[in-house]
């Protein structure tokens, strides 16, 4: 079960592309340059910095969740007919974010590109991160948060059970096992990763903790067999759990009869928009770290290259799903369906449906020109406008199709208030709290997979192919 | 090794005159048994209460729309090996990989029948007036939402799309199978960015030709139904098709000299994953299109699944969703069954017989009446079962007749390639 | 302390610094007849686990078990509580909605598959184990950075204390020590 044993699919790459790993490096090296990230005893001044200002960010989403607990979710803006608004789209833009994360670790795996290697220990991290910012909203939206564990099926003294039938449930059991999954493939494949740590740790307490963690892992033969069997089955099982998870989140809309909200097409149209928000946030925030960090020998331009390309990809399909609602809502003859989308272009919030258009289709189309895809300036410009984009474009789900009732005394308008905002950016605070907090104390290079691209090891691995 | 020595085993001759033969002897029977069944219901059914005007709109009951239908149905099966290989051609392009390398030719060769899809789109067009109700201008002036909708849904229009999609499809096989070609005789790396840089756009104009191709031949027979995942059901559709007879094709070559000595288990192996991942897409785009039509429950969507869970296609339901998603995921699942030929060849065959049922699941029902009807339906789905897989086979036999006279005109291997020594060399370590 | 049966030492280490060079010392120790054997080292390669005799792990076996125990868990919770224990119409669907309860069935295969996988593998690993001799030779920090290691142990029926430490030499390792219990 070798990570990179695949003979010739990457050869022709190799021919002609940058290397995933800089030429030079030995398993010493390795090791001790990603390991020296964690261990080394200065902390770069910027990082304080960063953390300090992401946590003083976070801090406000404590006070906003503190006022909100106390008095109730009428400190949002939502209200009828606008029932759903920054909560929901806040959820499934950082649920989206999250999806690249599985992408990179599962797909990429299983697709045996090597370069994944590199940035998928970072990508986890963002996810389980993202889910735990997603996670939030539904939560307090909930209004009471302290009795969340309604939503769970157990024998109760109201004889009750959760309606199995509705969608909100569905995504509880999504999110659930999503973040059961995502947090259990990252701590798999942190272990070996904590045994180089212990054995590196100068500071007995480091040594103590990074030891309990790695749980005696010894790099056994025997073991690394079995471990090697599950990390893939988990990759297999992550992969079509990944799609499931966007695809649940997006029956939350489709399943009801909500003109905008109601499309077949909705769950692939989802996951590719999840897929495209995630690489556009695994860019951002590899790009500056990159640079920081002094990881331009790992994290190579052809990693921003495909990275780019995914993009690109999942961009337009994204951009066909908007081509189809529109085309459909004529198609379908049916008044509501086709006021829905004029609605979007034309009414109030048309802004926000040409500016999601002009965000996620109009700019990443740059992506085709090959000097783009080379260039981190404006691969790190392109994603921050896609971000942007993918907000919006849940800004113009959730809001254009509920504030059109179907009966016109119904229909209003949303604004959000300052707690709305100071929600969505508070959760911004955590998510780079959490990964201050990552870079800091855990390899953000998975070191034992490195290792496998070493020279001696390939060497290694061909001359078996040789033998085979 | 001698590179011109890839070439078509001599037995291939056999196939391809056979392959004609049975061809053009079940379209044959497919136009007897409609001929003859088509009479025969349309006097059984003269009693029951049905307006005329509808039975003459649809035309349910008549020997040239039985005819028809099944010919849509060969039509949208043989079109899929076509156009759904040009996708996975476009996409082995993009991707690289040796899986891409091995099907290259098989995939280039189905590319090359564009023309004789063409030729076989003419009979639709004779056919328009008995398949598609929007086409009689009478029904259209009742109807209001026909009325919107035909400014889209109108001959001439229709005709003009499958020309353009036709021109798209065939301008983007032209165009690969040259350089592919050229490839061969100049080794040029260039050419292979070249054929790289045409693969994403041609990705692209694919993905729109083949949404709006399957609104127009097969959501527009229910012309007041609509569903936004259409078109991609159709492209999994499609390029599930191509996979399991590419499958299939190199499985029946694997077994003949030369190319016994090419492939490998490997690459088995990872068609059988690429396979297994068409079969799961394709599971999940018509599941999710259930789900979302089921829960919205909204009378315009869920006729269409009334048809389909009604008068013996309830249990036609069931047997898709057994023979072109258990089934086959079980079988796959299993490693032994992805590195087996002759394993493999027996899902890619299953995959192959359950598109058709699939088909005549999506095509069949949309004419049959069966709203107010109380009494069994089987004979009639009996009848569709026969005369469309006959004519499945009929158009199939001729499309292969062809494919294989494509098939006969280049080397089995694309042996311009850059990475084609490394390819072989892991074939042949990994025989001994 | 010594108990009559157990042995003086726990084994016999040798140190390779080369990957192609200890897989082809594991075949040679495996095909010498040594069955209580193990190897380390700093990554995964499938020749060296193959090599000291591993060739399958059960794990696809223990996944789809806990797949399996997921699907029906998750179906039977669904339709126990839906159709049988607290019956309720909503939105106008049946009691056993199945299309419904098919996003909850596939969550919890994949649950229970995935903690099946996880858990199995540390259970069939013996992890977590704080102790185990070979931490106690000075060079085995390095496992976890440039050093592969082959040890037989002592309990191995073949095992002689000289005999063996002698053929460890002959294969290229660097260096060959004792392992304490």
């Amino acid at each position: 079960m070798q990570r990179v044993t695949n003979p010739h699919d990457d050869v022709a790459i190799h021919r002609t592309s940058p290397p995933v790993i800089e030429p030079g490096h030995t398993f010493g090296s390795v090791t001790d340059k990603i390991s020296a990230l964690t261990l080394r005893r200065r902390t770069p001044i910027g990082w304080y910095i960063g953390f300090t200002l992401s946590f003083m960010v976070a801090g406000m989403l404590m006070m906003t969740i503190a006022y909100l607990v106390m008095t109730g979710i009428g400190i949002w803006g939502n209200n009828v007919p606008v029932g759903w608004a920054f909560d929901i789209i806040n959820f499934v833009w950082w649920i989206g974010i999250g999806h690249a994360g599985t992408l990179i670790s599962a797909i990429l795996l299983l697709l045996r590109q090597e370069w994944r290697t590199s940035i998928n220990r970072f990508a986890e991290a963002m996810t389980l991160f993202a889910v735990a910012s997603a996670g939030l909203f539904p939560l307090l939206h909930t209004g009471r948060p302290w009795l969340a564990y309604w939503l769970l099926p157990y024998p109760n003294t109201m004889g009750m059970w959760p309606q199995f039938r509705s969608p909100l449930m569905w995504d509880v059991f999504a999110v659930s096992t999503y973040a059961t999954v995502s947090a259990l493939f990252w701590y798999v494949g942190l272990i070996p990763d904590f045994a180089t740590l212990r054995d590196r740790a100068k500071n007995r307490v480091f040594q103590i903790i990074y030891g309990m963690l790695a749980l005696g892992w010894r790099g056994s033969a025997r073991h690394w067999a079995r471990y090697e069997a599950t990390y893939l089955l988990l990759a297999g099982l992550a992969t079509p759990l990944v799609l499931s998870v966007h695809t649940i989140v997006s029956l939350d809309f489709a399943v009801s009869v909500i003109p905008g909200w109601h499309a077949t097409i909705f769950p692939p149209y989802f996951v590719a928009g999840a897929i495209y928000a995630g690489f556009a946030m695994v860019l951002t925030l590899t790009i500056p770290l990159r640079r920081f960090y002094g990881l331009e020998d790992f994290i190579t331009v052809r990693h921003l290259r495909n990275m780019a390309k995914i993009m690109l990809a999942t961009g337009l399909i994204v951009a066909y799903g908007y081509m189809t609602e529109a085309f459909m809502a004529w198609y379908s003859a049916n008044t509501y369906e086709e006021y829905m989308i004029l609605n979007r272009m034309r009414g109030p919030y048309a802004w926000a449906y040409w500016s999601l258009i002009f965000c996620n289709v109009i700019v990443p189309q740059l992506l085709w020109v090959k000097r783009v895809r080379h260039s981190t300036v404006a691969l790190f410009l392109i994603s921050l406008v896609v971000s942007v984009g993918m907000w919006l474009e849940r800004f113009v789900i959730l809001v254009t199709s509920l504030h059109r009732d179907f009966l016109v005394s119904s229909w209003g308008m949303y604004s959000p208030t300052v707690f709305d905002w100071s929600m969505f950016i508070g959760t911004i605070g955590l998510f780079f709290t959490l990964l201050f907090l990552f870079i800091r104390f855990l390899p953000i290079i998975s070191i034992f997979e490195m290792r496998t691209l070493v020279p001696q090891a390939q060497a290694q691995i061909n001359e078996e192919k040789g033998q085979a | 090794m001698d590179t011109t020595s890839y070439n078509l085993p001599p037995a291939a001759e056999r196939w391809q005159t056979r392959a004609l033969i049975i061809g053009v002897v079940a379209l044959v029977i497919t136009a007897v048994i409609a001929f003859f069944s088509g009479s025969l219901t349309h006097s059984g059914e003269a009693g029951v209460a049905q307006g005329e005007a509808a039975a003459a709109a649809h035309g349910s009951t008549t020997f040239l729309a039985q005819f028809f239908r099944s010919y849509l149905v060969g039509f949208l099966f043989v079109t899929g090996i076509s156009v759904g290989s040009l996708a996975i051609l476009m996409l082995q392009h993009l991707s690289g990989g040796s899986w891409g390398l091995v099907i290259r030719r098989i995939l280039e060769a189905s590319t090359r029948t564009m023309p004789l899809l063409a030729l076989m789109f003419i009979p639709i067009i004779f056919g328009i007036h008995s398949l598609y109700e929007w086409s009689h201008a009478e029904a259209v002036a009742a109807d209001p939402i026909l009325k919107h909708k035909s400014l889209y849904l109108n001959v001439p229009f229709f005709i003009g799309r499958a020309v353009f999609y036709f021109v798209v499809w065939g301008a983007l096989a032209y165009f690969l199978n040259k350089w592919s070609r050229e490839q061969d005789h100049t080794g040029d790396p260039r050419v292979k960015r070249q054929m790289q840089n045409l693969s994403g756009p041609g990705i692209l104009l694919f993905g729109l030709t083949v949404t709006f191709a399957a609104v127009d031949w097969g959501m527009s027979l229910e012309p007041h139904w609509f569903s936004t995942i259409y078109g991609m059901l159709v492209m999994a559709a499609w390029g599930l098709t191509a996979m399991a007879f590419t499958i299939t094709a190199l499985v029946v070559l694997s077994r003949h000299d030369p190319m016994s000595h090419v492939y490998a288990p490997s690459h088995f192996h990872d068609l059988g994953k690429l396979l297994l991942a068409f079969v799961m897409i394709y599971a999940y785009f018509s599941f999710s299109q259930f789900l979302i039509i089921w829960s919205g429950d909204l009378p315009e969507e869920t006729s269409w699944y009334l048809r389909r869970l009604r008068g013996g296609w309830e249990l036609i339901g069931l047997a898709v969703v057994i023979l072109h998603f258990a089934l086959p995921f079980v079988l796959l699942l299993s490693r032994d069954v992805k590195r087996n030929a002759r394993r493999l060849v027996l899902v890619a065959l299953l995959v192959l017989v359950a598109r058709v049922v699939d088909w005549i699941y999506l095509i069949a029902p949309a004419s049959h009446q069966t709203e107010g009807h109380e009494q069994s339906l089987w004979p009639m789905l009996l009848l569709d079962f026969t005369t469309m897989f006959a004519a499945t086979v009929g158009l199939g036999g001729i499309w292969l007749w062809f494919f294989l006279r494509q098939l006969r005109q280049q080397p089995l291997l694309p042996i311009g390639a850059p990475d084609l020594d490394k390819v072989l060399a892991a074939a042949t370590t990994s025989q001994h | 302390m010594k108990k009559s049966t157990r042995p003086a030492t726990y084994g016999l280490m040798a140190e390779f610094d080369d990957p192609s060079a200890v897989v082809a010392a594991a075949q040679k120790v495996y095909d010498e007849g040594y069955r209580s054997i193990d190897a380390y080292s700093p990554y995964p390669i499938e020749a060296l686990s193959e090599a000291i005799g591993v060739h399958s792990t059960r794990m696809p076996l223990l996944v789809l078990i806990g797949g399996i125990l997921g699907l029906i868990g998750g179906y039977a919770m669904q339709y126990y509580t839906h159709a049988i224990d607290y019956p309720i119409i909503v939105g106008g669907r049946p009691f056993h909605s199945w299309p419904s309860f098919i996003p909850i069935t596939f969550e919890t295969t994949v649950l229970g598959a995935s903690l099946a996988a996880v858990f199995g593998m540390l259970a069939l690993n013996g992890l977590p184990e704080p102790y185990h001799p070979v931490f106690n030779t000075p060079n085995f920090a390095l496992a976890s950075r440039d050093r592969f290691f082959i040890v037989i142990e002592a309990v191995d029926p073949k095992f002689d204390r000289d005999a063996t430490a002698e053929f460890l030499r002959g294969l290229g390792s660097r260096e060959v020590i004792d392992v304490e219990h």
